[in-house]
């Protein structure tokens, strides 16, 4: 396969250039990492009480994987799809014999060795601070988190690319985007863990695929979740979004052709 | 080779508002006009043809290039490239052609271009042998050897789009089209650009489809001229035909003192130029009025020329003197 | 009238994407929700936190907001456009212009659709007024004063950083930086300990500007903490001010 022989160079090419944007990769890895801030309400939080059965200690280790969660799945598809597709900057790629999202895939796997240069030494300074909040899980734990973790990733690209295509036919696409980013924030596990949610709040939000892509494997690493039930619902996400995704795509294709850029 | 048949394209385009409250109403103004971007088109080219698609901007060169490289889909009519439909962009298609915009560019941009070549051997698929070959021959015409290194921010506009062409012909397209190559180069670097058009199509036999506004690309690459106006096709044949049926006369020019030729021209025709005078003659008439000349100013400064291009091309888009359709 | 002139044309130029003038219009009421959730779940089980009842941490996120949305609507589009200008060397065009190119780069594009943070954060501050005593006119004009010190901090801050664009590749990210640095702004001051206190009050005082105008609306701030937001608003102006000269003498020097 085409792809298959291709992804070595692609990989290569790729890591090139986010090797060229080191620098601001650095800012923005920290920038995405600042949310951690957080962690000091939730200590207020936890001292006065407020979070019934929660240390602050496990508030410190959710926090924590999050931060780490977040970093290894960050996509930027949606900003970049969205500008190719206003400037014209898609009809190139599109002249290529291979599908332009691979090389947008391998970009974005090429940046995953800076998160983890900028949070080996991030979890180091935690370690430091509060101790409580970095714990190494077991093998077994780790395994799940990976193809938690690998799911976690493809339903996330899959909603990008879904948000991305709206740009064919939107001039500000995303505005949408920012609108799934909000339902992310409050439903994903990001601002409040989904043990502290209302019961009927958890189970509603267990199922939706903004767990999918943070709280499930969140909740996995710190054995908060039944890691057959979680994985599976990822999976469906995963398939269920690959194809919404694809049809988009198409849909997007048929548009572009019609108007141009 | 390649066969278009009535080719037409349409665009509506959102009207905005004018006048007091525009503003306010664009948030739910839906009128909305129709743009013929390209209308009723058909033309054939064998392989190996060179082909300038010539018109005044948003006469639609650009939208049938697209149309006929797969990223615009036809509104009404056939096209047939290499046996295929372009728009269905088949990778099988895709791998024998080419698009250069000199307006967009498929480089990375904060990479050397040694990277977007890489990076494009592997999406085509090429052999490594025959990437390496073709990459070393293009390095060689274009001179790319030391700007392979640099950083494709850091390279000039010329240089940028020597590398451009270089990561679009790597696969040895069995077409080119090239839209625009030589805008906002300098005339050193679009004499070398064309230079380098003509070589590819002499040692890869490639057939090339070229738009340009400029008359030096279509005079030095294309002996065949396709003149697009309005979106309809004005003119299909050799350049040389254009010229004989829109400008068949020859310009008698004569440099010289303003005061000293006004007297003896002004009466056979002439009229004034900035260094001189010009009379524009049918070619019957091109020796009689020689003659006339040279017996009252024996030692005149006299050349006869043909209509300028641009002049013919002027007339071609008034749509004046019958132009062929 | 400049300034008006420019207004008008930024306007012009946020009304043309209609459709999602409205998409944006009700994201941005998600956003206030998410931002004002979190403070009403943590407050569902303890009437106060580190020394701040719920209504004075509802008055934070209600200046939170309000800084928020001037962010939205003024600093992101404006420092949006100077970053992709900068690269691709169109602030030629701005800095040829007869008009003081930090105001311009400033001003020339609003993203009104933005504003609903701030609609939502006077709703905020309303809610969050009502369980408290009424403030007078002292301090609610303290306040007032205070929060006009740190809008002003913010955008000295949001400039100086967007200004090292001039000296580096590609910087889209900082918007992402600024963000997060923000968001530290949400919460009351009494939560952030130590240095990380130090931190967010003195070098970027996120927090002093979305928690003074609170204490000043209970009458809380005293001549020190007031001082001292004044002295960070004065320094980060003069200082983005500085930047802004260096950083325009070095692409001009630069030579696009």
């Amino acid at each position: 396969m085409r792809v298959l022989r291709a992804w070595p160079v692609l990989l290569r090419v790729a890591w090139a250039e986010m090797f060229a944007y080191r620098a601001e990769m650095v800012v923005w890895i920290l920038g995405t990492s600042l949310p951690l801030v957080m962690l000091a309400l939730w200590d207020a939080a936890a001292e006065s009480g407020a979070l019934a059965g929660f240390t602050a200690g496990e508030v410190a280790r959710y926090f924590t994987a999050v931060l780490v969660v977040r970093q290894l799945t960050a996509i930027w598809l949606a900003w970049e799809f969205d500008h190719d597709v206003r400037t014209g900057a898609l009809s190139p790629q599109l002249l290529r014999p291979m599908h332009p999202l691979w090389w947008r895939a391998a970009e974005t796997l090429a940046a995953v060795p800076w998160r983890v240069v900028v949070l080996v030494p991030l979890l180091g300074a935690l370690g430091a601070w509060r101790p409580e909040a970095v714990a190494p899980p077991d093998v077994a734990t780790c395994g799940v988190f990976a193809l938690s973790l690998a799911l976690a990733w493809l339903v996330g690209w899959c909603v990008q690319v879904c948000f991305g295509c709206l740009a064919f036919w939107f001039e500000q696409a995303l505005g949408a985007w920012q609108a799934w980013f909000f339902a992310w924030g409050l439903l994903s596990g990001y601002l409040v863990p989904l043990a502290l949610m209302p019961p009927s709040l958890r189970d509603v939000a267990a199922w939706l695929p903004f767990y999918a892509t943070l709280g499930a494997p969140v909740d996995l690493l710190l054995g908060h979740a039944d890691p057959w039930g979680t994985l599976a619902r990822q999976g469906a996400w995963a398939i269920v979004l690959a194809a919404v995704a694809s049809a988009a795509w198409r849909a997007g294709m048929r548009r572009y052709g019609a108007v141009g850029a | 080779m390649i066969e278009v048949e009535g080719l037409s394209k349409s665009y509506r385009v959102p009207l905005r508002p004018e006048g007091r409250f525009a503003l306010v109403r664009s948030l739910w103004s839906r009128e909305a006009r129709e743009v013929r971007a390209v209308e009723d088109i058909s033309f054939r080219v064998a392989q190996g043809e060179r082909v300038g698609f010539l018109g005044p901007n948003g006469a639609g060169k650009t939208t049938t290039l697209k149309m006929l490289a797969g990223l615009l889909e036809p509104s009404a009519g056939r096209v047939r490239v290499l046996g295929h439909r372009p728009q269905d962009r088949d990778p099988r298609y895709l791998s024998q052609i080419t698009l250069v915009m000199g307006q967009k560019q498929q480089l990375l941009w904060d990479l050397p271009p040694r990277d977007t070549f890489a990076l494009n051997v592997a999406m085509y698929d090429l052999p490594r042998a025959q990437a390496r070959d073709t990459l070393d021959e293009l390095v060689e015409m274009l001179q790319l050897a030391p700007l392979l290194q640099r950083p494709v921010r850091n390279l000039s506009l010329g240089e940028r789009m020597k590398c451009e062409l270089a990561a679009a012909l790597l696969h040895r397209p069995r077409v080119l089209f090239l839209d625009e190559p030589t805008i906002g180069l300098d005339v050193e670097m679009q004499a070398q650009v064309r230079t380098f058009i003509r070589g590819i199509n002499a040692r890869f036999g490639a057939t090339v489809l070229l738009t340009s506004h400029a008359m030096a690309d279509i005079a030095a690459l294309t002996p065949r001229l396709l003149l697009i106006d309005g979106g309809r096709l004005r003119f299909d044949g050799p350049m040389a035909e254009l010229t004989r049926s829109l400008a068949p006369e020859r310009q008698v020019r004569v440099r010289g003192e303003r005061a000293a030729l006004l007297p003896v021209l002004a009466p056979l025709g002439f009229v004034e130029e900035p260094d001189g005078m010009r009379a524009d003659v049918p070619v019957a008439r091109v020796n009689e009025l020689l003659g006339a000349v040279l017996a009252r100013m024996p030692g005149a400064d006299v050349r006869v020329e043909d209509v300028p291009l641009e002049e013919v091309l002027r007339r071609a888009f008034r749509g004046e003197a019958g132009a062929p359709a | 009238m400049a300034i008006l002139g420019l207004v008008r044309t930024a306007l012009a130029g946020a009304v043309q994407y209609r459709a999602s003038f409205l998409l944006d219009a009700t994201t941005g009421l998600g956003g206030a929700l998410a931002v004002v959730l979190p403070i009403a779940f943590v407050y569902g089980r303890a009437p106060s936190i580190a020394g701040w009842t719920r209504p004075e941490a509802l008055l934070v996120t209600g200046f939170f907001l309000l800084l928020q949305g001037f962010v939205g609507v003024v600093l992101e589009p404006n420092f949006a456009a100077l970053v992709d200008a900068i690269r691709r060397g169109t602030l030629d065009f701005v800095l040829l212009k007869p008009a003081d190119s930090q105001l311009v780069v400033s001003l020339q594009r609003l993203s009104p659709q933005r504003a609903w943070d701030g609609l939502a954060g006077v709703a905020v501050l309303a809610v969050a007024l009502r369980d408290l005593p009424a403030p007078g006119p002292r301090e609610a004009a303290a306040a007032a004063g205070l929060f006009a010190a740190g809008v002003l901090a913010t955008y000295g801050l949001y400039l100086a950083v967007v200004c090292t664009s001039f000296w580096f590749v590609r910087v889209d990210n900082l918007r992402f930086l600024l963000a997060g640095v923000l968001d530290a702004g949400r919460w009351p001051m009494g939560v952030y300990r130590g240095w990380v206190r130090t931190l967010l009050t003195v070098v970027v005082p996120v927090v002093l500007v979305t928690s003074t105008p609170a204490l000043a609306l209970r009458g809380r701030v005293g001549p020190a903490l007031a001082a001292q937001s004044l002295a960070v608003a004065v320094a980060m102006l003069l200082g983005s001010r500085w930047v802004w000269r260096v950083a325009v003498r070095r692409y001009g020097s630069a030579g696009g």
